[in-house]
This record gives structure tokens, sequence and C-alpha cells, in this order.
């Protein structure tokens, strides 16, 4: 399937959906996305069943800040430099490329490279969804190297990593975001087509392009929008989606804690039916609970649209006062298996609570308007 | 001592004479076409009974729409050129990406992208380039442009590389119009630049309008101070207006709920303004209108202006009513209501006629809704009810009870008491409260900032900012020694060292140089 300049909005609005609170505004990777296709013609999406065992597989994406990307611009020819950079380093070329991370904007810069090198894009990525740190990508899970690595930044100044440790590889990677301006252009996670196979979370980027043509085609009101996004899930690789709550924010708080946007929101019901729901941010929309009763929890999916208008909204751009409806959506296959939970359940996120899937928490649900 | 507020929206001209607080006269015009005759013609309504009392005037506050429309319908627009100092940082994203093509069209294709700037921690992205900027000015000066927009990255942290070249655009072409993004708009560079370029392509327009308007008021015989109303509830004097056209945008909702606190003296209030076919639900928070956050999209252009935060509700004097009443609205006859609606002799069921006929309210003939089934009314009247209380309470803040206050022709359908509501509040010379919150206003100014908490101690960052903001308060026409904090905004930085927290203050000031005797109004 050949991907064009007319796929990104949908793209990058299923994108906003996926990134359950995280993962920045997509809006100025979508910009430049859409100048490369527009200049370099469209990317090539192939199937994980289509790929060779043996080809010679990178991720890339932008790492570091979204609120520093406000301001610094990312360039169009940004990550075409950054394969080319890290082809040099390795000496050779690259057969395909994946993405890391649907949730967000690096759903949109793996196009980008694909369209500028021609090659092409895997359809899926290491993580269904966003989440903050290396090591809860499908692909370290699963066993990938990170490295070799490179970063690449707004000049086109180039570092190399060089470890075997995904958290050591996270630690230096970070570091060097915030020395190189706050936003840098990743190529990592070298792989073969066998490896990428035993590690893809498949199919997100049609999936999330479907989601982006359900949500701009029932745009409107909240209640209109929940049918139709459950049918596209149902016929998805993710687990049922649930609405878990609408209402208003009466409480938001956030702060800084090891340069993670920690926080949580207090969502009470219009006529204030229900007791209100709480949600815990760790940059992601990471738990929900009505009352004491948990309705939800990572790594399964908790995204809040705006009740208005059915957009996303990111957690950075949550206020006080807003209207909002909130979902909760079964994560993919992978995120239930023990090894996968180990590094990605409530827990390792500071909550001391077990992982329950959200279907069987479901019964607790309070439905809502929705 | 005097003042006229006038207010200038889509379909009416609405004007005050205001003694102190004491509401003299009002009325309610058409807008005309060419805008500056429906203002004379509303000022010359309100002036009749005060003939010879000119002089006592010290004040007209003109609120605008004609900024905002003229980017939505694309007129007036001058072109501008755009220089962007970031590079090497957005190569091939330009100034204006993203725009829809025909309001693009309108500004032209001058512009530039040179090496310069900051990145979050002060660090320069790259020094200026003295031959770079050279070319650039050589190239505006061969071109003669008239209209400069400067932006430059992490310039609401550091002005100095948007100064630097405007001093050279200045130099270069000195009778050019310059807009420095840093002026304008917030944290968010493509949205604050579009902002700023869409200012910088008003300034022309700005210009003809600030000096027809002065011009004809003056004509009529009034001597006074001109100010013109700012999106956040604030006024500008006129001649700075001339310089930020784009800060007039979405004035008019603002003002009407400054208003609505003005009549009703409360601080903390829901605002219900029901026109003919939409219900607009604002909050007050200390006498200001609650902001929106969204990105906020002027003609198709993304910007990051401060808006209030309206829910708009299909629910208006016009709207239509099923045959069973169970449905009023989104559909209504708008501004043909008097002549479609029943009691005005038409044939369509609306909202106002349930009120009628429901003996609430006396419009038109009565007589001609006589024959409606009273069901029908009462489902159509709790319906309305219904519609509004649950739009309130989504507004609410919390769940506190607050008071509402109805403003706007539409206000009659509010019949009964709105549960969501602590009380009701129904104020004289409602209709006019735009008009209102115009006269009434103060001088604002605003400043955003980033500021690191490490490097700079939070007391003296904030004092920083504060001294900032009052001096652009003070540059629209604030008296120094009166300017007071109206709010402080801090929001912390994600990933960024230092305890890096976006800070914006604003504050508001008395006018400066008017005689406030008598002036009632100081304290809001």
């Amino acid at each position: 399937m050949m991907l064009g300049a007319e796929s990104l909005e949908d793209l990058s609005l299923g994108a906003a959906f996926l990134a359950t609170g995280g993962g920045g505004d997509p809006y100025v990777s979508y910009l430049a996305t859409r100048e490369v296709l527009e200049d370099r013609g469209p990317t090539e999406l192939i199937s994980i069943d289509d790929l060779d065992d043996d080809a010679y597989v990178v991720t890339i994406g932008a790492v570091g800040a979204p609120s520093v990307s406000l301001e610094l611009l990312p360039s169009v020819d940004d990550p075409e430099k950054a394969l080319l950079a890290f082809e040099k380093h390795v000496g050779r070329t690259v057969d395909a490329i994946v993405s890391f991370e649907i949730g967000g904007g690096n759903s949109l810069i793996p196009l980008a490279a694909a369209s500028a090198r021609g090659v092409p894009v895997v359809d899926g990525d290491g993580m269904g969804r966003a989440l903050p740190e290396a090591q809860m990508m499908t692909y370290a899970i699963a066993g990938v190297s990170p490295t070799p690595a490179l970063a690449l930044d707004y000049a086109g100044n180039v570092a190399i990593f060089e470890t075997d440790s995904t958290a050591t590889y996270e630690r230096h990677i970070r570091a060097m975001a915030g020395a190189m301006g706050g936003m840098i252009t990743a190529v990592e996670h070298p792989m073969t087509g066998r490896q990428l196979k035993h590690s893809i979370v498949r199919d997100t980027i049609s999936f999330s392009i479907e989601l982006g043509r359900v949500l701009r085609e029932n745009r409107g009101n909240a209640q209109r929008i929940a049918d139709p996004l459950r049918q596209a899930f149902a016929s998805s690789l993710y687990g049922e989606m649930f609405h878990l709550y609408t209402g208003k924010i009466v409480d938001y708080a956030s702060s800084i804690v090891g340069g993670y946007d920690v926080g949580q929101a207090t969502i009470e019901s219009f006529d204030r039916d229900a007791p209100p729901l709480t949600i815990d941010i760790k940059n992601e929309y990471l738990v929900a609970r009505i009352g004491d009763q948990v309705v939800g929890s990572v790594p399964d999916l908790i995204t809040v649209l705006d009740y208005e208008t059915a957009t996303p909204i990111n957690a950075e751009r949550l206020r006080y006062g807003q209207r909002v409806t909130v979902y909760g959506i079964g994560c993919p296959e992978f995120y239930r298996r023990p090894n996968a939970l180990a590094v990605v359940e409530p827990r390792c996120f500071g909550f001391d609570i077990d992982f329950v899937p959200i279907e069987e928490l479901s019964t607790h649900h309070l439905d809502i308007e929705g | 001592m005097l003042r006229i507020g006038i207010d200038v929206g889509g379909t009416h001209t609405d004007a005050v004479l205001l003694d102190g607080d004491a509401v003299m006269a009002e009325t309610k015009a058409l807008t005309s076409a060419d805008v500056l005759s429906g203002i004379m013609e509303a000022l010359e309504a309100i002036l009749t009974d005060h003939v010879g009392q000119e002089d006592s005037i010290e004040a007209v506050m003109l609120g605008t729409t004609q900024f905002t429309n003229a980017v939505i319908e694309r007129r007036e627009l001058s072109e501008v050129a755009a220089v962007r100092i970031g590079m090497p940082s957005g190569r091939g994203l330009a100034p204006k990406v993203g725009w829809p093509d025909d309001i693009a069209a309108c500004l032209g294709d001058n512009s530039y992208s040179i090496r310069g700037g900051h990145l979050f921690d002060g660090w320069p992205i790259a020094d200026l380039d003295e031959a770079e900027v050279a070319a650039v000015i050589d190239d505006l000066v061969s071109k003669k442009v008239e209209a400069v927009c400067i932006s430059s990255a992490f310039s609401p942290m550091n002005p100095e590389p948007e100064q630097a070249v405007a001093k050279r655009v200045r130099a270069a072409l000195p009778t050019s119009h310059i807009t420095l993004s840093h002026r304008v708009g917030r944290l968010g560079i493509l949205e604050r630049e579009n902002a700023a370029l869409l200012n910088t392509s008003l300034l022309h327009f700005a210009d003809r309008v600030v000096t027809s308007f002065v011009q004809a008021v003056r004509g009529r015989g009034l001597n006074c101070r001109f100010f013109v109303s700012q999106n956040d509830g604030t006024l500008m004097d006129a001649e700075f207006a001339r310089h930020y056209p784009a800060l007039t945008f979405a004035s008019g909702p603002t003002n009407s709920l400054r208003g609505a606190s003005k009549l009703t003296g409360l601080q903390d209030a829901i605002v219900v303004d029901i026109g003919g076919t939409t219900s607009d639900i604002g909050i007050l928070q200390g006498g200001f209108p609650r902001e929106s956050n969204v990105v906020i999209e002027v003609g198709g252009v993304r910007t990051n202006f401060r808006m209030p935060d309206l829910l708009a509700l299909g629910l208006g004097g016009g709207s239509i009513v099923s045959d069973d009443g169970a449905v009023v609205g989104p559909r209504s006859v708008g501004h043909k209501l008097v002549g479609e609606g029943l009691v005005f002799g038409g044939e369509t069921l609306t909202a106002t006629d349930v009120v009628v006929a429901a003996g609430k309210a006396a419009v038109g003939d009565a007589g001609r809704v006589a024959h409606l089934d009273p069901e029908v009314i009462a489902t159509a009247t709790s319906r309305i009810t219904e519609m509004l209380n649950l739009g309130i309470e989504k507004m609410k803040p919390s769940s506190d009870p607050l008071p509402v206050v109805l403003v706007g022709g539409g206000s009659v359908l509010v019949t009964e008491k709105l549960a969501a509501a602590s009380t009701m509040l129904h104020p004289e010379h409602a209709g006019v409260a735009n008009a209102i919150g115009a006269a009434i206003a103060q001088i604002g100014g605003e400043t955003e900032r980033l500021v690191s908490y490490d490097q700079t101690p939070r007391e003296a960052a904030i004092e920083m900012v504060r001294a900032e903001a009052a001096e652009a308060a003070v540059a629209a026409g604030a008296e120094r020694a009166t300017i007071r904090v109206a709010d402080i905004e801090e929001v912390a930085m994600s990933y960024m060292d230092g305890n890096t927290t976006r800070l914006r203050v604003k504050v508001v000031g008395e006018i400066a140089g008017l005689d406030r005797s008598s002036d009632r109004t100081a304290s809001t």
C-alpha cells in the first residue's frame, strides 16, 4: 500500500488518540512529513508478513521534550540526514524502517525517512500507544539491543551510542537530547526482519489511519463517536473499548518530577450523579479510578477526548473546567504477557496496584451518556 | 464625567453613555456595511438627549469585530514580508506553513529564514549572521516592502534577535510597519508567528480604521480620548491599537462577560448570552472571562491568542420547535424571527412563540399562539430549561453553586429558575452588556516568558515579568501608579532542567490622564 500526503491528517489524528495523553502534539511532525511526501513521493507501507527474515530494519523517531519542540522546529530533512548518518556509521544500507511509537508524532517521522530514502515502512510499531521509556518498547522486551544508535540535532550534529543495556541507552539519550536542544532525531534498535516479527505490534499505522478517518467523519459531540470507535477497535488487534466517564475537569494539578510531567486530574459528571473519576498522569494517562475502584490502568489505553469536538486531548493541554469524555481500551496482546507486564504494569510507574485487564473491570463501569 | 462604549458586532452596533456606573443612554443599531456610519448612527442616538454635554465626555471605547472579519473574509489584508530567525532549525517549514492557500496568497510570498534564535536553555541556535541580515534588508528595500513580521525561536525567553533585526529594518525602511512576534503571542513559534503575521497584515487597515473613527467622532464635537477593546477584556489606547489590531480578536464575547460583571457587581458568575440562534455560556473568574486553552484558529490560521472559553448551545429566540415540543433547535429562523415566528405573523413555531404562549413574555401577538396545545408548551419549556441547565453544568468550574447572569435579547426564554444556578440575575441594560463591558474596562498589559527558577528565584522572576507587563500596559495607555496584577499563570515545563516555568503575568491599570474624581468603576 502506498501512503501519500493525503493520508497524514487521519494518521496524526489516530496517533493522537493512541498517544493516551503523551507523545506531544503531532502537528509539526505532520507538517514536516507532509512536505517530504509531497516533494519526494508516497511511502510504501508493507505488512510484517511480507518482510524478509534477513532484512535489516531500524526504528526512527524524535526523542525529547514535546514542549521544547514548540519553539525548536524540526527540519524536513532531519529524518533523511539521520538515516544517512546511521548507514555511514554501520557501513550498510537499511532495507526497511519501522516506528517505535505509534502514539503522537513518531508515527509520522518513519514515513518521512522512508520516502526520502526510497525504502518501505513496516506497518506496526513498538508500543501500540505512547510510553515514556525505551525499556517499555516491545523491541526491548523481546531482547533487541537498542544500539548501535544515533542522535541527530537541529544543526546536523551527530552522537553515536554503543551499549547493550537499554537502561544505559535510555539514560544517555535523555541527557544527550537535553544537550542537543531538547529534541533530537534518533535512529535505533537495528534488527532483522525475524526479530521484528517477534516483537512488533502489527498493523498500527494502517489502524491509526482508520481510527483518524472514524474520528474525522464523526467529528462532533463525543456521544456520537462512541459506537463508530467501538466498532473500529472491535476489528483491530486492540481489545474492547469501554466508555469510562463523561464530565468536566474539576481539579488538575501537575508538577515536574524527574523530568516527567506528573499529575492528577479529577473529573466530575455534569449532573454529579456519579462519584468523580480521577486519572493519574506521568506524561501519559496511566490509571483511572472511580472512588477507590480502578477502572483502567497501564498498559491498557486510557484516552481523553474533548466532549464537544471529540478531539483527543494531550495531558499537557488538560485544564480546569474542560468538558471531556474518557475511554479505556484493552492493549494489544503483546503487553498482556508476563515478561511485558514486568516492565509496564502500574508498579513500574509507582502505583501500588495489580494490573487487572480492563475487560475484567468493565462490570464496574458506570455508563454515563455514552 | 461621561464615557461612551461602542461595540460593533456582526449584526448590531450597540452603544451606551455612562456617567460613572449609571447608564444615561443606550441604543442598538444595525451594523452598516462601512461600519463607520453605523457607529455614527449609534453615537447620534445616545447623544440625542445630551446635546451640549460633549465636553464632559472623557473617553470613547470601541469594541470591534472588523479585524477578525477582515481575516475571515480575506479583506483589507496587506502583503507582509516574514523574517524568521531560527536557522538551521526548521529547514523546509517556512513561515505561513499550514495556512489555507487563499489567505497565504493575500500576504504574498516574501519570506526569509535566517540564522539565529535560542534554545530552551538560552544557548544560541546560531549567532545572527551580519551578511545574511544585510542581504535580507537589501531585498526588502529593493522590493519596497511596507510591512515586516519578525519572529525568532524562543523569543518569549530572549527577544534580542527580533529586536536587533527590527532595528536594522527600521533604519533601512523608516516608514515600514513592523510586528515583533514576542509582543503579540505566546510560546509556540508557529502559532506566535502566525499571530504576528496576521497582525502585521492588518496594520494598514488598522491605521485607516483608527484614523477615520477618531476623525468622525471628533467631527461630532467629541474632543476626548479613544480606546479599543482587547480580547482579554482590557483596553488599549487607539494609537497603540494601530500597532496591535490582532489583539482585538474575540473582544465581543469578552466585553459581554465583562459588562455582565459590571451590571451585577459579581466577580465570579456564569454568564448566559442568549441570541437568536445560539446561547453562549461563559465563566467570570475574578471579573474576567475564563480563557480557553485550545489552539484557536482565526480564518483557518492556527494562533495562540487568548480567547474566552465559551460553550455555544444551539438555542436562541429563533430556535425552531418540533410539533410535539420535544426538540428545540439547533435549527433556527435566526434574524428572520420577526416575520417567520408565529407571534410575528409567520408560520414557524419558535422558542419565542413557546414562551409567549406560556404567558411568560409579551412579544408580538399572543393571540396567534393561543391555539397551541398546553402539553406541547410544557414539553418545550422544560426542554429549554433542561438544555440551559446541562450547558451551565458543563461550564461550571466546580459543584459549588454560582449565580447565573442572563444577558442578550433571547434571555426571555428563561422562564423559571435554573437548577444549576444559585441565583438568577436579569440585570437592566443586559441587551447592551457588551458596550458597557467596553466602556468600563481598564488598560491591560500581558507578558509571557520562559524562566528558570533555579537561575532566577521565583519572586524575582515574577517581578521581572510583571515589570515587562506593566511597561506594555503603560505603552497601551495605563497610569503607572494604578497598575496591579490581575492574573499570574505558572506552568512547569516537562523534561527541561532548572525548574523551567512558563510564567505569564497580566496587569491592569487605570487610564492615564483621565479625571477619576467621579469614576466609581475603578475597583473591579
